[in-house]
């Protein structure tokens, strides 16, 4: 009779993410790791370009790059990217009924897959937050920056993983979702701002960017949350997007598909 | 060790496995589980494994229900049948997760892999990705996977699919190697020849219910009542009809061109007959094919038996 120890909850997270390492150094993870950079590299070739031909360039274009494009776009689309190739992956490979059939943690699966795409994509969000210093931010505000990008990946990220998990087509209601309701905030009266990603990202990292004018016709006075209450409500909601992916993964019977259960 | 007690499993309006009773004793020993495509094996199997739990009634394996249930799974190895593996990785990477996953680590963890890729002869090719391995390697490392935590029990679906005839030899003596040792192996396979080489005892699945349970010989003598054709080309067919209807194993005789069809039972002593009749030149035979010796016919021959 075995005596085989089980493993833990963080040795299953430890076992998922160092088994799953080698992904992330692979076609998706450089595409992930190019999403927020290439667009930085971009700006900062074109303002080079700019200044050697001697013309202004404007103070704040690190706020646009930050809020017009990091923020609002490049930051969904990691999320999208990043989602798929975790749990969601194995599901769809007919791969988790193997992990499944082991003695392991398999609330922890889907957090232990997810955290390798997370810290991944947060070193280069970090990385294209400090390329803005080159465009004209301070160090204090490249901190804030890169405190708000990493917060929010960490939401984003548990919350498509949760969508995935939950619908047959996460991905698309997770765009939906970040590129719909998300831009939205601008015209959200009071509260109903803070039930957006983009309210803690502009709670964290500061003003909006400059495309966002008071003219606009149904523009709303923007609320904030204070920086720490921001960051913590991230990390709770990943949190607790985190725990409902366990718990789905959990409660459902997954087992072997097409012609593998055939017989 | 194992006891179903009427389990069944829907998937949705479809019944995958109707009510199941059986129970395995404690200790080493091969059962095969044999029947056709969608006879219901890889629903027992995925009961068994804890993949899914039972629509209805009870499964037990080492005194408890296994879906979800981590002492149980610990003590089980599964091999699915099925190409699956996860895109990127190689061998040796996923080996060390399974490993993992299973509870080992470090030195103990290291030498569990070696001696799993000794034990299917993976050991100098476990560094490649699954991409570049052929299909018979990726099964050799499926095999691997589930030997890393030493399970008593051992569950394979369909493993011999995919495997040249070394790799089917080789395996087969890593199952009787493991089943002396103390395992328990469950093996499903839709081919009685393979099954027969390997177990003592067989389960008998058509269409989603147990239908019969016992050793080789039960079985074979339960196959042996279904009349099988066999088609007999001669220069003369009607002296080979007259020498078949003096046989006590004749059920049904009819004429085809240049041949005569004959369905008979215990094809295992009318062969031997047919073989003396040619050899003492009693019979000019041409030919000599059988034409429903597949599984399946002998599956349906059984249920309309059983019915």
């Amino acid at each position: 009779m075995s005596t085989r120890a089980i493993p833990s909850p963080i040795q299953t997270m430890q076992a998922v993410a160092r088994g799953y390492l080698p992904r992330i150094f692979q076609v998706r993870g450089w595409v992930l790791a190019a999403i927020p950079v290439v667009p930085v590299l971009l700006s900062l070739a074109l303002t080079a370009l700019l200044r050697v031909q001697g013309e202004h360039i404007p103070p704040a274009l690190y706020l646009t790059a930050f809020h017009g494009v990091l923020a609002k776009f490049m930051l969904p689309i990691m999320a999208l990217v990043a989602a798929p190739a975790g749990i969601r992956e194995d599901i769809e490979q007919r791969t988790i009924p193997l992990m499944l059939a082991r003695p392991s943690t398999i609330w922890m699966l889907p957090f232990g897959k997810g955290l390798l795409w997370y810290g991944w994509g947060a070193i280069w969000l970090v990385v294209a937050c400090a390329g803005l210093l080159g465009l004209g931010s301070s160090p204090e505000g490249f901190l804030y920056q890169a405190t708000a990008m990493v917060f929010a990946y960490w939401a984003i990220l548990a919350f498509m993983s949760l969508l995935g998990l939950v619908f047959k087509r996460g991905t698309l209601w997770g765009a939906l979702y970040l590129f719909i309701w998300d831009p939205l905030v601008r015209i959200f009266p009071g509260n109903l701002q803070r039930i957006t990603f983009v309210h803690y990202i502009e709670s964290i990292a500061g003003t909006r960017s400059s495309d966002v004018a008071a003219s606009q016709l149904l523009a709303q006075e923007q609320i904030t949350t204070p920086v720490g209450l921001a960051i913590l409500i991230l990390v709770v909601f990943g949190l607790v997007c985190w725990a409902l992916c366990g718990w789905k993964l959990q409660a459902t019977a997954l087992g072997l598909a097409g012609s593998e259960s055939e017989g | 060790m194992i006891r179903l007690e009427r389990a069944s499993l829907r998937y949705g309006d479809i019944l995958g496995l109707s009510p199941t009773s059986f129970e395995l004793p404690e200790g080493g020993g091969i059962t095969g589980l044999l029947g056709p495509n969608g006879a219901g094996k890889s629903s027992l199997i995925q009961l068994l494994a804890g993949l899914l739990p039972p629509s209805g009634g009870e499964v037990n394996i080492f005194g408890e229900a296994p879906f979800r249930n981590p002492n149980v799974l610990v003590r089980i190895g599964l091999v699915p049948e099925g190409d699956r593996f996860p895109v990127g990785l190689n061998g040796t990477r996923w080996l060390r997760m399974m490993g993992e996953l299973s509870g080992l680590s470090g030195s103990e963890l290291d030498a569990a892999i070696q001696r799993s890729l000794l034990a299917v002869g993976m050991e100098t090719r476990a560094q490649l990705g699954f991409s570049s391995m052929s299909k018979g390697m990726r099964q050799r490392i499926r095999m691997a996977q589930a030997l890393l935590h030493e399970p008593d029990l051992l569950i394979l679906d369909e493993p011999f699919n995919g495997m040249d005839p070394e790799a089917r030899l080789n395996l087969m003596d890593l199952m009787r190697e493991l089943s002396s040792a103390g395992k328990r192996i469950i093996v499903s396979s839709h081919i009685l020849g393979e099954v027969a080489q390997l177990t003592e005892r067989i389960l008998l699945l058509f269409r989603g219910r147990l239908l019969a349970e016992g050793s080789v010989p039960e079985i074979r003598e339960l196959l042996d009542r279904h009349p099988i054709e066999l088609r007999v080309a001669s220069e003369d067919v009607r002296q080979v009809a007259r020498w078949a209807v003096e046989q006590g194993e004749l059920v049904a005789l009819r004429m085809d061109e240049g041949a005569a069809i004959l369905a008979v039972r215990n094809p295992r002593d009318f062969l031997p007959k047919l073989q003396d009749a040619i050899a003492a030149g009693q019979l000019p035979l041409r030919a000599l094919d059988p034409l429903d010796l597949n599984l399946d016919a002998v599956f349906q021959y059984l249920t309309k038996d059983n019915a």
